[in-house]
C-alpha cells in the first residue's frame, strides 16, 4: 500500500510537469525524426553512390567524345547538363551545385597520339570529402588508362578485344547484410532513446531535491518510511516511465519515420532480447538518476551535472557520433560509456539478428552499472540521514 | 510521555555539541512550549525525538519506548508538523492527504474516514480539489497540520506552525491545537511568538546553547525571575540580547 502510494504520487507529479514530459518524450522523438531523416544517406553501406559533375569538352574530338560517353554510362556518376562558360561552372562547383568539374582541353585527342599527352583538368568542390574525390579520380583515371592503352595499341596495329575485361578481375561485395553497419534509423532510434532515458535524472533528482528542501522527505521519514521504501518508491515508477519511453521511441522508428520518408526500423527477430535490453537500459538509467539525486544538493546542480555527464557519455558512447566512424582508439574508449553498452545491445538485436545470448553481455554490463549506482545511492542516502 | 536524560548530540564536522547533556520531561496530556533563539538546539531535539537524527549520548524514552530501538513504535503514535510546507505543491489538497495517508499504510474506507476527519479539523473540505500551490499561507498551514493528524497522534510535535499567516488563520490553528490537546494529545510546540506560547502552553522550557536553561509553568518562570513581567522578558533575561544569525 505504501509503495502504491509512492508510485502514484511520483506519476502524478510527473504528469503535471510539462517540462519534464517534453524532455523525456518530445526531445528524443524530435532527435530521432530529425537525425534519422537528415543522415539517411550517410549510414548504410549499401546506399547508392551518386557523384555529380559538370563537363566541358573543348576538344570535341572522337577521343574526347568517347570519354564523355564512357563517363555518361558510369552508374555512379551523374552529369549536370550546362552550356555555361568554364568560369561560371567553376563557380557553381565552388558553390556546391555539383561536386566536380571535368575540363577536356582542346587538342586532347590529338595529343594522345603524340609523346606529350594533354592532361584533363579535374576540380572538386570545397565540401567534397577526400575519399569521394579519390573515388571520382580513380574512376576517371581508369577510363583514361583504357583510352590511352587502346590508342597506343592501335598505333602498333593491335586492338583490345574486350576493353572491359579488366573489370572481371575484381569482385567487390559488402558485408552489410551481415550487420556491419546500421542504417540511419537503426542507429538513431536506440541512440536517442538511451540519451533520453539517462535524462530521467533531471526530473527525478529535481523532485527529490524539492522533497528535501520542502520538508516532505523529513516528514516521510518521521512517519517511519524506510530508505529502502523511499528508493523503491522512486525506482519503480521511473522504471515504468523509461520503459514507456522505449515503447514510444521504437514506435516512432517503426511507424513515424517511414511516414516522413525515412527508413523503417526493423526490430529483429528476438523480442525477448529487445525486452531484456530495454529493461537493462531502464534500470541503469534510473539507478544512475537515483545516484545523481542523492549526490546533489540543489535542482540547479542536478540539471548541470546531468547535462554535462549525459553529453559526455553520449559523445563518447557513440550516440552523437556513431562508433563505426570513430578511430580505433576512440572505439575502445567508447566501450566505457553505459550508453554505448545499451546501443551495442540494441544494435545486436536490430542489425545482427542477435538473440538473448548475444545481447546478454551488454545487458549484464548495464545491470552491474545499475546495481553499483543503486548501492552508492543507498549509501549516500544513509550518510545524509545520519548527518 | 517524554523522558530525556543527559542527551548530547554533535553534527558531523561540528566544533561543539548541538545538545549538551540535556534532560527534559514532558507529561502525557500536556501542551509543552519549547522556546529558544535560532540555533539553540530546538530543531535538533525535535529531529531526534521524531527519528530524523540518531541520538548521541544519553537516554530517551517516549511513551515507554526507549529510543532509538523503539522508534518505529513511537512513529506509529506520534507526528511531526514541520515549519516548512511539507507537502507537494503540484498535488491537490485531497491528493496530498490521500498520499500521506497511504504512506501511513492507511487505505480503503479507513483512509476515506481519516481524510474526512482531518479535513474537518483543518476546515479544508471545500479545498480538496485545489492544488496546494494555489492555497493561501493560512490554508497551507492548515494542510500542513491536517497531514500531521492523519495517524491520530497521541504525541504531536509542532514546529512553528503559525509562521507567516494572518491573525484569523493563526487563531484557528491555535484553537485546533487546544482542542486536540483537550482530547488527550500531548503537544510539543515550538514558536518564536511568546504570546502564543503564553496563551497556549501549560508548561514551558527555554533552551539555549544546547542546554535547558529553565522549565516550568508561566507562573513558575515569572516567580523564578523576579522583575520580568511576561514570558518575552523572561526569555530575553535567560538568553540575552545577542543576535544569533
Amino acid at each position: 500500500m505504501v509503495i502504491v502510494a509512492l508510485i502514484r504520487k511520483e506519476l502524478m507529479l510527473l504528469i503535471r510537469d510539462w517540462h519534464a514530459l517534453a524532455l523525456l518524450f518530445l526531445m528524443p522523438a524530435a532527435f530521432i525524426l530529425v537525425m534519422s531523416l537528415a543522415l539517411q544517406g550517410r549510414f548504410a553501406a549499401d546506399q547508392a553512390v551518386s557523384l555529380s559533375y559538370y563537363l566541358v569538352d573543348q576538344d570535341q574530338s572522337p577521343a574526347s567524345q568517347g570519354l564523355v560517353q564512357q563517363l555518361a554510362v558510369a552508374p555512379e556518376l551523374k552529369r549536370e547538363q550546362s552550356v555555361e562558360p568554364v568560369d561560371t561552372l567553376r563557380d557553381a562547383v565552388h558553390a556546391d551545385k555539383a561536386q566536380f568539374l571535368v575540363l577536356i582541353p582542346k587538342g586532347f585527342g590529338a595529343a594522345l597520339d603524340g609523346i606529350a599527352p594533354l592532361a584533363i583538368q579535374l576540380q572538386s568542390g570545397p565540401s567534397v570529402e577526400p575519399a569521394v574525390s579519390e573515388l571520382f579520380t580513380a574512376r576517371l583515371q581508369g577510363l583514361l588508362a583504357e583510352l590511352y592503352l587502346s590508342k597506343r595499341l592501335g598505333i602498333l596495329g593491335v586492338s583490345l578485344p574486350d576493353p572491359a575485361g579488366a573489370q572481371k578481375l575484381l569482385h567487390a561485395d559488402s558485408l552489410y547484410a551481415a550487420g556491419a553497419r546500421p542504417s540511419s534509423v537503426q542507429q538513431n532510434v536506440p541512440a536517442w532513446l538511451l540519451f533520453a532515458m539517462f535524462f530521467i535524472a533531471i526530473p527525478l533528482s529535481t523532485t527529490w531535491v524539492q522533497e528535501r528542501q520542502q520538508g516532505t522527505y523529513a516528514r516521510l521519514r518521521s512517519m517511519g518510511m524506510s530508505p529502502v521504501r523511499l528508493l523503491l518508491g522512486k525506482l519503480v515508477p521511473y522504471l515504468g516511465i523509461t520503459l514507456l519511453q522505449a515503447v514510444l521511441m521504437l514506435a516512432v522508428g517503426v511507424w513515424l519515420v517511414p511516414l516522413l520518408g525515412g527508413g523503417r526500423l526493423e526490430l529483429g527477430h528476438a523480442p525477448a532480447a529487445l525486452c531484456m535490453m530495454a529493461l537493462a537500459a531502464s534500470f541503469a538509467a534510473v539507478s544512475y538518476a537515483l545516484l545523481v539525486a542523492n549526490l546533489v544538493s540543489t535542482a540547479e546542480q542536478a540539471t548541470i551535472f546531468t547535462g554535462v555527464a549525459n553529453l559526455l557519455m553520449a559523445a563518447v558512447g557513440g550516440i552523437m557520433v556513431p562508433r563505426f566512424v570513430m578511430p580505433v582508439a576512440m572505439q575502445a574508449v567508447s566501450l566505457y560509456s553505459p550508453m554505448s553498452w545499451g546501443l551495442e545491445g540494441f544494435l545486436d538485436v536490430f542489425l545482427r539478428q542477435g538473440d538473448l545470448r548475444m545481447a546478454a553481455p551488454w545487458a549484464l554490463r548495464l545491470l552491474v552499472f545499475g546495481l553499483v549506482c543503486l548501492g552508492l545511492a543507498a549509501a549516500r542516502l544513509n550518510l545524509r540521514r545520519r548527518s | 510521555m517524554i523522558e530525556v536524560q543527559s542527551l548530547s548530540f554533535r553534527y558531523p564536522g561540528a566544533e561543539r555539541d548541538a545538545l549538551q547533556g540535556l534532560s527534559l520531561q514532558v507529561k502525557a496530556g500536556s501542551l509543552f512550549g519549547l522556546l529558544g533563539p535560532n540555533g539553540s538546539g530546538k530543531t535538533t531535539l525535535i529531529s531526534i525525538l521524531t527519528g530524523l537524527l540518531q541520538p548521541g549520548a544519553g537516554a530517551i524514552s517516549i511513551g515507554g519506548e526507549a529510543l532509538p530501538t523503539g522508534m518505529r513504535m513511537v512513529q506509529g503514535f506520534s507526528a511531526l508538523v514541520p515549519q516548512d510546507y511539507a507537502f507537494y505543491p503540484r498535488l491537490t489538497v485531497g491528493e496530498n492527504l490521500r498520499f500521506f495517508g497511504g504512506a501511513l499504510s492507511l487505505g480503503g474506507a479507513e483512509l476515506d474516514a481519516r481524510l474526512q476527519e482531518v479535513s474537518a479539523v483543518a476546515d479544508l473540505e471545500s479545498f480538496a480539489s485545489t492544488r496546494a500551490e494555489h492555497l493561501s499561507g493560512g490554508l497551507k498551514r492548515r494542510l500542513n497540520l491536517a497531514i500531521g493528524l492523519l495517524n491520530r497522534p497521541r504525541l504531536l510535535f509542532l514546529d512553528e506552525p503559525t509562521v507567516g499567516i494572518d491573525p484569523q488563520s493563526r487563531q484557528f490553528i491555535l484553537d485546533a491545537i487546544k482542542r486536540l490537546n483537550a482530547e488527550g494529545a500531548t503537544v510539543v510546540y515550538t514558536s518564536h511568538y511568546m504570546d502564543e506560547v503564553q496563551q497556549l502552553c501549560d508548561s514551558i522550557g527555554v533552551l539555549d546553547g544546547g542546554k535547558l536553561l529553565a522549565r516550568g509553568t508561566l507562573d513558575e518562570l515569572l516567580k523564578a525571575h523576579p522583575g520580568q513581567r511576561n514570558l518575552e522578558e523572561v526569555f530575553l533575561h535567560l538568553t540575552g540580547r545577542r543576535l544569533r544569525d
